[in-house]
């Protein structure tokens, strides 16, 4: 039974790479136990309920069996938009989505509020806790005014937040994800060119092609959904390429793997374009009627032939001509997904305008099997309208320090974003950030953490709402310990857009499973708690989340408890090219070749002497450069076991992440350093050895253990980031700690490549 | 006998996210750092970029032959005759060891109590929970869908009576299988390999877009 299709799959193989470690710890003897939930009755009755999966905020939907009060199994809602391949098909939940019970029982969450005394953190009531942050607060606004408060809850299930802290507080300051720390050079270039901000999702099960460009679905997904599409696609015959640098599960699957250099995106875009222009396989009519600036475009890749593209890609030029053909023929039922591979270094605004451009170029726009205009459900957004309530507008006419003040005219995103997540630190230097609210979004993990942690030492006010105990809970002045998805009604309010539907709009929505741990409130409860400490109780009329939740539902034919009732409920359907009627959301009402007539950018661009028109700008024009002294492209990634850095502490993730890189024997569960043998030899380093990155920066925090694989490019490492100095698993490096503000000046977005040289730790 | 209860894999539809892993310990109420019963393997060949690597979920395959069940002992061991599961008596279980070395796929392991503990395909709940349950029913029937197809992202897992997996699987798959594939233990479908590199790792050629690196 060895033959496998070439693999070796005998037992020998198989105990040598997962089990013998396994026999190995099971002699270790008694562990404390992950799983801390309440004992049950194993023959009581079982009732199913639903939740919606916050893990990694993308909603697929759980399914709950609560047997004598305790949820004893988690499973996916079949045919759930997000959690199932569709109509049909079964849902399912990953690591991550199962994880959620482990989360729901965690001995470890924060269960009650802690507030500051005498310089320490004490456990709190809510009056007390809610009395005193109301405190603070009014003194923070005598002191500093509430425009050096910065609002950086940018992840919360309900949109209760924004209001509070922008029509109330009135603070103009806040960071969001997707532009400041995810992927800002996309979602600029996304959002002015016309394809907005959910510009990564492909109509998988229609398309005949599909470019995954720095992009692993297989494994970090915006919901199974998309994994789930991909394989119905490849089964319906269509071809996959993978660009990457490194051979990721999504390029195990792949008809092409290209092994981009790092950063060369953008120069493989322009040939694409080039060859498509040369061989007329664009789509005339889409670029006459619809685009805007294709001249400058054809001038951009007038002279970026494949062959130049090789030498800077070290993608045969045969190939490019290759794959540039076949997407153009296999248009429109062609797409590319996108994200943070080409949208975390700091060319990354240009190089991803480059990749979208041939979106325009070969008309796969709204189109089956390219990309997809998705549509939200019309939600009231502002459930305060709804109810007649006049609230007041605070934060209007308080401008961003950024905008206003001349230390930042160095910065040309001042032009394009209000602020940016690697300039926070230098403007509280200044004195123009005092104080900072945070909800389930550990800025430490998201760039120049050193940088981050005198800021948070240095600001007079912090407030956080989190569950685990980390560098930023631990130094706060107020910490709020809110309620799980589970244990909470929820409505799936942000960007329930993209989906396995792709011509009908949908709402999910849940009742809470269980009683929140502990002291655990829901977030609509905090906010309602303070806003009556601070006289604003008649703002908040609504007894419940799920109240609040009904008036969100104004616009639609559902009530939350019918739609919590069965999960999910699909809405009106769509039709493909909604351009035809609506236009392109941009200046020009068209899709955007060149940005030249948003003026923002167009200021950005011209403060950096950079081209309005997709542009090749290589690598180490801003962001670092291997050289001798630090030769390697250090980058952090994601696994399928952690997402936004939030989800480390659970030992079902931490444990099977080990697992996968066989390791799970070793007395470590941080994450892996991740190198190509031809430069772990020459550094004497070997998988399981624990070692140090570092930086132009410094050296890390702490050393990581090293995983050698054939996997990733030589002269390219990696680590899976959320660990380390300032994280809820301290255990690991933190990928950050060795970041130094680096961005991309056009959108903010932090740079989260880096050169780096990686030395063995020493010792044990 | 009635029918042998069989499990079936995918690798082509296997994304290697160890769900099924995660998904069994929850089902079954065990700790994360205990052994898995459902294990995902990452086999791995070549050089950069000539690499290749697959995803390969195994658990206890309830084998018609059960090499465990011919050395054990003290008959801790069971194949039943109902359904064809093999399940384990932990009253009669000694914690030899001698199942694990007999098992051609590494699927035994041993609790903090020293005792032998592995699938059960979802028959009972926990260590020994599949011992002395009455027959396994199909969903359609009203048994539980074992967690690991359950939570399968891919659908790269099924379980069923034989005829019925053999029914779902492709003609090639059922092929090797009457053939004598994995020793008629499992349904493992064909890898549908990279086209580019498989032909370049065939003919010995570096397949188009290979980048040399030196050192």
């Amino acid at each position: 039974m060895s033959d496998v299709d070439g693999f070796d799959l005998t037992r020998r193989t198989v105990l040598k790479t997962a089990g013998a470690a396994a026999v190995g710890a099971s002699f270790a003897g008694c562990l404390a136990g992950g799983d801390d939930q309440p004992a049950v009755d194993p023959d009581a009755e079982t009732e199913t309920a639903y939740g919606n999966c916050w893990m990694c905020h993308h909603a697929c939907g759980q399914e709950l069996t609560v047997r004598d009060g305790t949820a004893v199994d988690i499973n996916g809602v079949d045919e759930h938009p997000r959690g199932s391949a569709g109509p049909g098909t079964e849902g399912t939940l990953c690591p991550k989505g199962q994880a959620e019970l482990e989360k729901l029982y965690d001995p470890d969450r924060i269960t009650q509020p802690y507030i500051r005394e005498d310089g320490e953190l004490r456990e709190a009531d809510w009056d007390e806790a809610f009395e005193y942050t109301a405190r603070r607060l009014e003194e923070f606004a005598d002191e500093h005014g509430p425009e050096q408060l910065l609002d950086a809850t940018s992840w919360s299930t309900t949109n209760v937040h924004e209001y509070f802290w922008g029509n109330l507080y009135g603070t103009p300051e806040s960071i969001g994800r997707g532009r400041h720390v995810c992927f800002g050079g996309p979602h600029l270039s996304g959002n002015l060119m016309g394809l907005g901000a959910n510009m990564r999702f492909v109509d998988y099960q229609h398309s005949d092609y599909i470019i995954a460009w720095g992009r692993n679905i297989f494994e970090s997904f915006a919901g199974q959904w998309e994994p789930k599409g991909v394989l119905e696609a490849l089964e319906n015959g269509a071809t996959l390429v993978v660009v990457d640098p490194q051979h990721t599960p999504t390029a195990q699957k792949a008809d092409h793997w290209l092994p981009i250099e790092p950063r060369t995106d953008g120069a493989l875009a322009l040939a694409m374009g080039h060859v498509i222009i040369e061989e007329e396989l664009y789509d005339e009519a889409f670029v006459e009627e619809q685009t805007h600036g294709f001249d400058a475009y054809q001038e951009a890749v007038a002279d970026k032939t494949p062959e130049w593209a090789e030498d800077i890609t070290g993608i045969d030029a045969e190939l490019i001509r290759e794959i540039a053909t076949d997407f153009a023929e296999a248009a429109p039922a062609a797409g590319i997904a996108l994200w943070t591979g080409v949208g975390q270094y700091a060319e990354a605004q240009k190089a991803s305008q480059n990749v979208f451009a041939l979106n325009g170029l070969v008309g796969n726009i709204d189109r089956p099997g390219g990309f997809r205009m998705w549509q939200g459900p019309p939600l009231q957004m502002n459930p305060f309208e709804e109810r007649g309530i006049d609230l007041p507008n605070n934060a209007e006419g308080r401008q961003p320090a950024l905008q206003l003040s001349p230390e930042y005219e160095d910065y040309p995103f001042r032009h394009t974003t209000g602020i940016g997540h690697t300039v926070v630190p230098e403007m509280v230097d200044n004195g123009h950030i005092m104080g900072m609210v945070n909800h389930y979004d550990n800025p430490l993990t998201d760039g120049s953490t050193q940088a981050w942690l005198e800021a948070i030492e240095t600001m007079d006010l912090v407030i956080t709402i989190d569950a685990y105990w980390n560098e930023l809970t631990r130094n706060a002045d107020v910490v709020f310990p809110e309620a799980i998805q589970l244990e909470k009604d929820t409505l799936i309010n942000y960007a329930p857009t993209w989906s396995a539907y792709h011509d009908r709009r949908w709402i999910s929505a849940s009742k809470a499973v269980h009683e929140p741990l502990g002291d655990c409130k829901s977030g609509y409860e905090i906010y309602k708690g303070l806003a009556e400490e601070l006289g604003w109780g008649e703002y908040f009329p609504w007894e419940s989340e799920a109240e609040y939740n009904e008036d969100m539902l104004a616009n639609i034919d559902y009530t939350f408890e019918e739609v919590a009732e069965q999960n999910f409920v699909l809405l009106e359907e769509f039709e493909y090219e909604q351009w035809e009627e609506n236009g392109f959301p941009t200046a020009t009402g068209q899709f955007q070749f060149d940005l030249d007539e948003e003026g923002g950018y167009a200021e950005s661009a011209d403060e950096l002497g950079i081209d309005t028109a997709p542009e090749w700008i290589p690598p180490g024009t801003w962001g670092d450069e291997p050289d001798d002294e630090y030769p390697l492209h250090f980058y952090d990634t994601r696994s399928v076991f952690f997402s936004f850095g939030a989800d480390q502490p659970l030992e079902h993730l931490h444990e099977q992440y080990a697992r996968k890189h066989g390791l799970e024997g070793e007395d470590y569960r941080g994450n892996y350093l991740v190198m190509n043998p031809r430069d772990a030899e020459p550094r004497g380093i070997e998988t399981g050895d624990m070692v140090t990155v570092e930086t132009a920066a410094g050296e890390g925090d702490e050393p990581a253990m090293a995983y050698v694989s054939e996997r990733t490019q030589p002269g390219f490492v990696t680590a899976e980031f959320g660990f380390g100095t300032g994280n809820s698993h301290e255990e690991g490096m933190n990928t950050m700690w060795v970041h130094d503000t680096q961005h991309d000046p056009v959108s903010s977005q932090v740079d989260r490549h880096l050169a780096a040289e990686i030395r063995p730790a020493g010792g044990d | 006998m009635s029918e042998q209860w069989m499990f079936y894999f995918d690798p082509n539809r296997c994304i290697g996210c160890h769900a099924c892993s995660v998904a069994c310990k929850q089902r079954h109420d065990r700790d994360a750092d205990a052994d898995d019963w459902r294990t995902v393997s990452h086999l791995s060949r070549g050089e950069y970029p000539d690499f290749e690597e697959v995803p390969i979920s195994m658990s206890c395959m309830h084998c018609h032959d059960a090499p465990c069940e011919q050395v054990c002992p003290p008959d801790a061991i069971i194949k039943r005759d109902e359904d064809g599961i093999v399940t384990v008596d932990r009253d009669r279980c000694i914690g030899c060891h001698y199942c694990a070395w007999a098992c051609p796929f590494g699927a035994p392991t041993y609790d903090d109590e020293g005792l032998m503990s592995k699938c059960n395909l979802c028959l009972g709940e926990g260590p020994g929970g599949g011992h002395g349950q009455p027959e396994r029913q199909t969903p359609e029937d009203g048994g539980p869908t074992p967690a690991c197809v359950d939570d399968c992202v891919g659908e790269a897992i099924k379980a069923g009576p034989q005829s019925e997996v053999m029914a779902e699987a492709t003609e090639k798959a059922a092929e090797r299988f009457e053939q004598g594939a994995y020793g008629k233990r499992v349904i493992v479908e064909p890898l549908e390999e990279d086209a580019d590199l498989a032909d370049a790792i065939r003919e010995g050629d570096e397949p188009a877009g290979a980048i040399t690196y030196e050192g």
